[in-house]
Parts: structure tokens; C-alpha cells; sequence
């Protein structure tokens, strides 16, 4: 026992000493490092005099809500490897997050730990939450935004500043069907139910989408006439007969007509219409490319179905995603991220995203490109972009996503009428926002 | 993917290394700071024993006791999005943010705004303190009971001579053997209204499918279920331990006496089982309390309807920012749990256990 205590002591203590060694070695060797460092621009000045800037290590840890399954995770990582390749000195790590949440979630706890990442790839909406709790800087002495589509660049714009540099324009959902399983995309909301109860008989699931997230509730929202924030934009207007008749249709279409399935999150209604057993699905420009993957010519692009009932297209959310740059970062690290930002938004990589990830460029110049305009896809993804709204990138957004989410899943589980969910959101809304001060 | 070289070891162990040095040096320091004040100046004769305890006591003032203060301060306070970090802008509570004309009372609008919150407002989005609470002891209770009779027949089974014994408890022990997230995870895919494992099941049989993930009740019961697959195997294991220690003599005197099996279970076994079992249902209770992993991972569509208090609690501070509130809400929660404790060692030493 006793030598056995006296083994390990032993061991611990090795342990320390090769630990603390390790710690103490570099130090002789960063030291030269850093005098290869300062000496370098001297002797590179002489060979290449513009590269003499550049010539620092930097690393920029980047955090991204891209995702592998419709290859947005593997294209960043191919930017980056391109980008370092051109940039031998720079290092660009790129860190997956689960989605935008987490992503908002834990950036925000680490720069409150002060161990933030060195940039984001993100959503226009968390301009709101980091402003407010003022983690990201504003971009617009760093860069010509000029060059970039007008309505990418509001949807980040807040007190007459723009806090994102966009990356592509659009992000919106919009109704994708399977040939195959439907010729043609039902153009209102009557036709859309009178297909879908054909579509059931004959054993086919019509519409999927994620029951879960109001994102997937505003297009309608829209489309019967409401809006989430009244004129000042900040305060809620969620307790509206707008409101009702949205939910009553999302409730009709699972209780009274049928066409969409019991159950139905992100992932299920993705596989259900990857899989062909589900006809028609409403989802966002990013999912683009894995869809023409899994289903190539048979894919259709259409606009949201018209509300029959009001006459109004549905008006899904417009933004795009964006970089976003964290307080505090400057000098060497912030010439690199700026040289990394320009790398992605440069007119070749922008055709490149729309073609391999079939997202709408945020760069003007790209718009041109026949990679667009002869692209039947990116041309319904065009026409649903034309008639969605800006997305409020305010901090009393956040408030109103987190109010009309429990509710929305309350009415669809049956849970709620629509009348006392759309009250109990406005009153969770109202809430949220006093707490905000 | 870069190779693992001597380079990119030693760059990582400098990372570590540079923290560990800083300890090592650090303890050093104090350790002779502390000698020369108490064995070469005072000539103190509990030098020694002070010179062992400093770290320890550093160590733990600078992680828990800290930490605590700090939190204890948070939950004074009015922090949120908009008073965020350490640019101080959030001031000790809200007394600023209140109307002050509708201050009626100093302490519960003022002071302790938050903690009269916890009781008053909505803990999330609809659901207030009470409900939640109420849910957590039904969850415990539900959970405790059901890792109990299932861990104690599995161990009596197993605790017979028999073939394949260890196969058995090997293969039972399994679900304890994987990580709480990865089961959590696995099992939230068996819950899926298409794709499940339990769903595909019922519509063979010819039943109805069921919404696992939106449905209140059925949630709550697919919470429970995984909780209680992944909890019976410590149960198994703790009572098989305690069953092994039993000696046969009293099972043979029993039978010689004609007591029959209900009867041996009833007078010896459960007797003395106790002073195992005790121990393992309060520390089971405890755990299943402040389970977060698995109510917090089952319940994807956030129901609040499935929250319990340490996953309502994670939601009020990182999903919805009232970074005050639930510094208030934790320490109800510790409260509670501080009760429990008290009232947990006061009946262990009543009972004589650990005499």
C-alpha cells in the first residue's frame, strides 16, 4: 500500500516536472521566433515588397453556423484552405456550432469568459442581442460596402451603422416540390389543400416544414396581412386577428385538411422530401444544393402558395448570412480577417457559392453571371426573394421568437386555441422586452 | 487533418504547461511565504498542518467560494443583454430600472427584486416557478422509484448461482457504461414520429403513432423512460453489492423455521439491504433532481411542459439572457437542495447507519 501511495507520488511528480519542462521549453525557442519575426520584413522587403506586411503568424479562430449536410461546412472549409494556401502566414480554423442558437448561445458566454473566437459566420438577426450587449464592432471604415446588395447590407444595419460584412442575400424560405410526385406548384393556398388531400389519399405525405421554429410562421404571417412589430419597429403586434388566422390555418392544415405530418422538426422533413415520400416541403435557400443533389431535375422552385383567403403572397424573411466581426479585435489579426472577409466576397467565390451551394451572392457584380440567370432554381429563389421582407435584426426580435415559439408548437400540438396562444405571445413579447431594460 | 509531430505536442503541452507552471510556482511561493510566518517567525505548532492544508484551501477558495460570492452578487444585480459583461453597467438591482412609484415594498421591488421574481413571474416564457417545481419532484419521484424496484429485482435475480452470470450483468450494467449524452441522443433518435425505433413498432402493431416530441405528456414520459433505463444499472450494482454481503446463514435458519421466500425477503433481505440502499436512493434522488442531460436533450422542441428546474434554470440565463434572474433562480434551487441535504444527514444519523 504504502509503496504503492509512494509509486504514484513519484509519477505525479514526473509528471509535473515533464509538464512544466514543456511549458518552460518553448520559451527559449518563441524568443528567436520573434526576432525571425521583426527581421523578416527587412529581408523580404528585398524579394517581395508587398508581401512585407503579411509576413506575421496570425490565426483566426472562425465560429460558423454552416452545417455539413447541405455542404455549407465543407465549403467554408474549402475557402479557408484556399485562403491559406494564398496567405502562407495566416491560419483560418474553422469551428462548426451546431446551429445559429448555439452558435448566439455560446458566443455570447465566451466573451463574457473573454475567450471569444476571432470572427463569426452568421445571421443578420444576432446584429440585435450583440450590439446590445456591444460584442461585435461595426464594419463600415473597413470596407467598401458599396459594392454589395442594398438589402443584404440593412438587414444588419442598426443606429445608422452596419455591423456584418454579407457573405451571400436571400436566406428565405420558399416552397420546394418534387416533380415527380407534383407537376406543378399549387399557386394559393385553396389549391395547395385540394392538391394535398389528392397527394394523401394516395399515401404521399403533401407539405413538410419545421413545425418547430416561427421562422417557418412569419411567411404566413405575411401572407394574412400581419407583421410582428408595429410601425416604430420595436414594439410587438402579436396579439392580432392577423396572428389568429395564421395559426388557425397552420392548425387546419394538420387537424382539418391533413397534408402535413402529426410530427415534423428540421431533420425529419428534410429526410421525409430528400427521400421522395414527402411532396412539397418549405424551407430555406441554403438547403438549395442538397436538394438538387438528392433529387436533380425533379426539384421545383416555386414562391410560397398565395393565401387564398386574403389575396396577399406570404412574405418569408430576407437577410442573408454574414460575417461578423467581435469587439476588441485589431491590428495584425484585424488586416487578416479583413484580407480573409474580401477573399469570400470577391466576385470568383461568389459565383463559385452559387453554384456549388446554390445561394444568392451578396456582391452586385455577381448577379450578372449566367450561373444565375440560366439557373431555373436560382430563378424561383429570385422571384420568392422579390416579394419576402427584411428581417428585423433588432435586439426586441429576439424577444418576439422566443414568445411565438412555445405557442406555436401549443397550437400545433393541439395544446392551445389560436386566440389564447396569440395573446399569451403578446404577453410573453411585453415581458421579455421589460426585462431587456 | 495535421499529423501529430513532436512540434504539435509540445506546442500543446506549452499551452497546458505554461498554467501548470504557474500553479507549481505559485504553491511554492505561498508554501514558503507561509513557513517563514508560521515555523521560522511565530514558531507556530501547527505549521505543518497549515503548510498541508494552504493549497487546498486556496484551491477551493478560488473555485467554489469565490464563484459563489460572485453569483451571489450576479443575482443583486440587473444584468442582461443590454448591461452585458464586465463593462459594469448593470448595477446592484434594479431599484434604477423599477418605476418608483411603484415601489411598495423596499425589500421585494428593490433589494431582492429577483428573487421575489422567481416566485412572482414566469421562470420562462409561460410556465412559473411552482408548476416546474412540482414537475421536478414527480420527475424524481417517478424516476427514484422506478430505478429502485427495477435495480433490486435485476440484483436479486442476478444474485443466485447460475450460468452466464457475468454475461448478464455485464450486458445490464451496459447503459451506465455510455456517456449520459450519447444515450440521451441515441434515444431522442428512437423517439422520432418517422424514424423511431418505438413509432415503427406501434405502427406495425397497428396503432396509432405517437408524438413523442410535441406532445406534453408523452415527452414527459419519453424523458422518463430513458432515465430510468440509464439509472436501474447503479441501482443493480449497488444493491448486488449489498445483497452479496448478506450471509446465508440467516436464509438457512429461516428455511428451517419454514419462512418462505416472500417472507425471508421481507424480515432479512430488505432489513439488511437498508443501510446500502439508504445511501443510494438519496444520492439517486439527488441526481435524478439536478439531472440536466437527459430532460434537457429528450425535450428538443424546448416544451416547457418538460423542463425541470436546472434545465428551466440553463433557459432563463443562456437562451433567454435574464443573466440576474437566474443567478436568483439558482440559488432557490440550492436552497432546496441545501434542505434536502440537512434533512438527509440529520435522519441517516438518527437511523445510527454510519455508527
Amino acid at each position: 500500500m504504502k509503496r504503492s501511495l509512494f509509486l504514484t507520488l513519484v509519477l505525479v511528480v514526473v509528471l509535473a516536472l515533464i509538464a512544466a519542462c514543456g511549458g518552460a521549453a518553448p520559451t527559449p525557442e518563441s524568443a528567436p521566433a520573434e526576432k525571425a519575426e521583426s527581421a523578416a520584413p527587412t529581408e523580404s522587403a528585398a524579394e517581395a515588397p508587398a508581401e512585407a506586411p503579411a509576413a506575421e503568424a496570425v490565426t483566426i479562430v472562425m465560429w460558423t453556423k454552416e452545417g455539413e449536410a447541405d455542404g455549407g461546412l465543407q465549403y467554408n472549409q474549402a475557402l479557408a484552405e484556399a485562403f491559406m494556401q494564398e496567405n502562407p502566414n495566416i491560419t483560418v480554423e474553422v469551428v462548426k456550432k451546431k446551429d445559429v442558437e448555439e452558435l448566439r448561445e455560446d458566443f455570447q458566454t465566451a466573451a463574457l469568459a473573454g475567450n471569444a473566437p476571432d470572427l463569426l459566420w452568421t445571421v443578420n438577426d444576432h446584429a440585435g442581442p450583440f450590439t446590445a450587449a456591444e460584442l461585435i464592432q461595426p464594419v463600415d471604415d473597413l470596407f467598401d460596402l458599396s459594392v454589395y446588395v442594398e438589402g443584404a447590407l440593412e438587414a444588419v444595419q442598426l443606429d445608422g451603422k452596419t455591423w456584418g460584412v454579407p457573405i451571400s442575400s436571400g436566406n428565405h424560405l420558399m416552397l420546394l416540390y418534387n416533380k415527380k410526385l407534383i407537376p406543378e406548384a399549387p399557386a394559393n393556398t385553396d389549391e395547395l389543400i385540394a392538391k394535398g388531400k389528392e397527394l394523401a389519399a394516395q399515401g404521399v405525405i403533401p407539405l413538410v416544414f419545421n413545425q418547430t421554429e416561427p421562422f417557418w410562421l412569419v411567411p404566413w404571417l405575411g401572407g394574412f396581412g400581419g407583421k410582428v412589430f408595429a410601425e416604430d419597429g420595436v414594439t410587438p403586434t402579436l396579439n392580432t386577428p392577423e396572428m389568429v388566422n395564421t395559426l388557425k390555418f397552420l392548425y387546419d392544415l394538420k387537424y382539418e385538411a391533413q397534408i402535413i405530418p402529426p410530427e415534423s422538426d428540421y431533420d425529419g422533413s428534410d429526410t421525409l422530401f430528400k427521400e421522395g415520400k414527402a411532396a412539397m416541403i418549405i424551407n430555406g435557400d441554403w438547403s438549395l444544393s442538397s436538394y438538387v443533389e438528392a433529387l436533380g431535375d425533379d426539384l421545383g422552385v416555386a414562391p410560397i402558395p398565395q393565401v387564398s383567403a386574403t389575396g396577399k403572397m406570404p412574405a418569408p424573411y430576407t437577410a442573408g448570412t454574414y460575417f461578423m466581426i467581435p469587439a476588441g479585435i485589431e491590428g495584425p489579426k484585424l488586416e487578416a480577417i479583413k484580407s480573409f472577409i474580401q477573399f469570400v466576397t470577391n466576385e470568383e467565390n461568389q459565383i463559385k457559392q452559387v453554384k456549388e451551394l446554390k445561394r444568392l451572392p451578396a456582391l452586385k457584380a455577381a448577379f450578372d453571371d449566367e450561373a444565375i440567370t440560366s439557373d431555373p432554381i436560382l430563378k424561383g429563389s429570385v422571384a420568392q426573394m422579390a416579394v419576402g421582407t427584411g428581417m428585423p435584426a433588432v435586439l426586441e426580435m429576439r424577444c418576439n421568437w422566443d414568445a411565438m415559439k412555445p405557442e406555436l408548437q401549443a397550437v400545433l400540438a393541439d395544446q392551445k386555441t389560436p386566440e389564447q396562444a396569440a395573446a399569451d405571445m403578446q404577453a410573453a413579447a411585453e415581458t421579455c422586452i421589460k426585462t431587456l431594460e | 487533418m495535421e499529423k501529430l509531430t513532436l512540434d504539435v505536442i509540445l506546442a500543446s503541452l506549452s499551452e497546458v504547461g505554461s498554467t501548470v507552471l504557474f500553479i507549481l510556482v505559485g504553491v511554492v511561493v505561498l508554501e514558503a511565504v507561509l513557513y517563514l510566518l508560521f515555523g521560522v517567525v511565530f514558531k507556530n505548532k501547527y505549521t505543518l498542518p497549515i503548510l498541508l492544508l494552504a493549497p487546498a484551501v486556496v484551491g477551493l477558495t478560488l473555485l467554489i467560494i469565490y464563484p459563489l460570492l460572485w453569483e451571489f452578487n450576479l443575482s443583486l444585480t440587473n444584468m442582461s443583454l443590454r448591461r452585458f459583461g464586465d463593462k459594469a453597467q448593470y448595477t446592484w438591482v434594479a431599484c434604477q430600472s423599477a418605476d418608483p412609484g411603484t415601489i411598495q415594498n423596499w425589500l421585494t421591488d428593490c433589494l431582492l427584486r429577483n428573487y421575489a421574481d422567481v416566485f412572482r413571474l414566469p421562470v420562462l416564457k409561460q410556465v412559473y416557478f411552482f408548476p416546474v417545481f412540482g414537475r421536478t419532484i414527480l420527475w424524481t419521484v417517478i424516476n427514484v422509484v422506478f430505478h429502485v424496484a427495477g435495480g433490486l429485482g435485476l440484483a436479486i435475480l442476478l444474485n443466485r448461482p447460475m450460468r452466464g452470470r457475468g454475461l448478464y450483468r455485464t450486458l445490464l450494467i451496459l447503459p451506465w457504461a455510455i456517456p449520459q449524452v450519447i444515450a440521451a441522443l441515441a434515444w431522442r433518435g428512437e423517439f422520432h414520429y418517422e424514424y423511431g425505433f418505438l413509432n415503427i413498432f406501434l405502427t406495425r402493431l397497428g396503432l396509432t403513432p405517437i408524438s413523442w416530441m410535441s406532445d406534453p405528456t408523452w415527452n414527459f414520459i419519453a424523458m422518463c423512460i430513458v432515465n430510468i433505463w440509464l439509472g436501474i444499472p447503479f441501482m443493480m450494482v449497488i444493491l448486488l453489492g449489498g445483497l452479496q454481503s448478506i450471509s446465508q446463514e440467516y436464509y438457512e435458519a429461516a428455511e428451517i423455521d419454514g419462512a418462505g421466500a416472500w417472507q425471508q425477503f421481507r424480515s432479512i433481505t430488505l432489513p439488511l439491504l437498508q443501510p446500502v440502499m439508504t445511501p443510494a436512493i438519496i444520492l439517486g434522488t439527488i441526481w435524478t433532481f439536478n439531472n440536466f442531460n437527459i430532460p434537457f436533450f429528450i425535450n428538443q422542441n424546448e416544451l416547457e411542459t418538460s423542463d425541470i428546474l436546472v434545465t428551466a434554470l440553463f433557459r432563463a440565463a443562456f437562451q433567454y439572457n435574464r443573466y440576474g434572474f437566474s443567478a436568483a433562480f439558482a440559488f432557490v434551487i440550492f436552497i432546496i437542495l441545501l434542505v434536502y441535504a440537512v434533512v438527509y444527514i440529520k435522519t441517516v444519523r438518527i437511523e445510527g447507519i454510519y455508527e
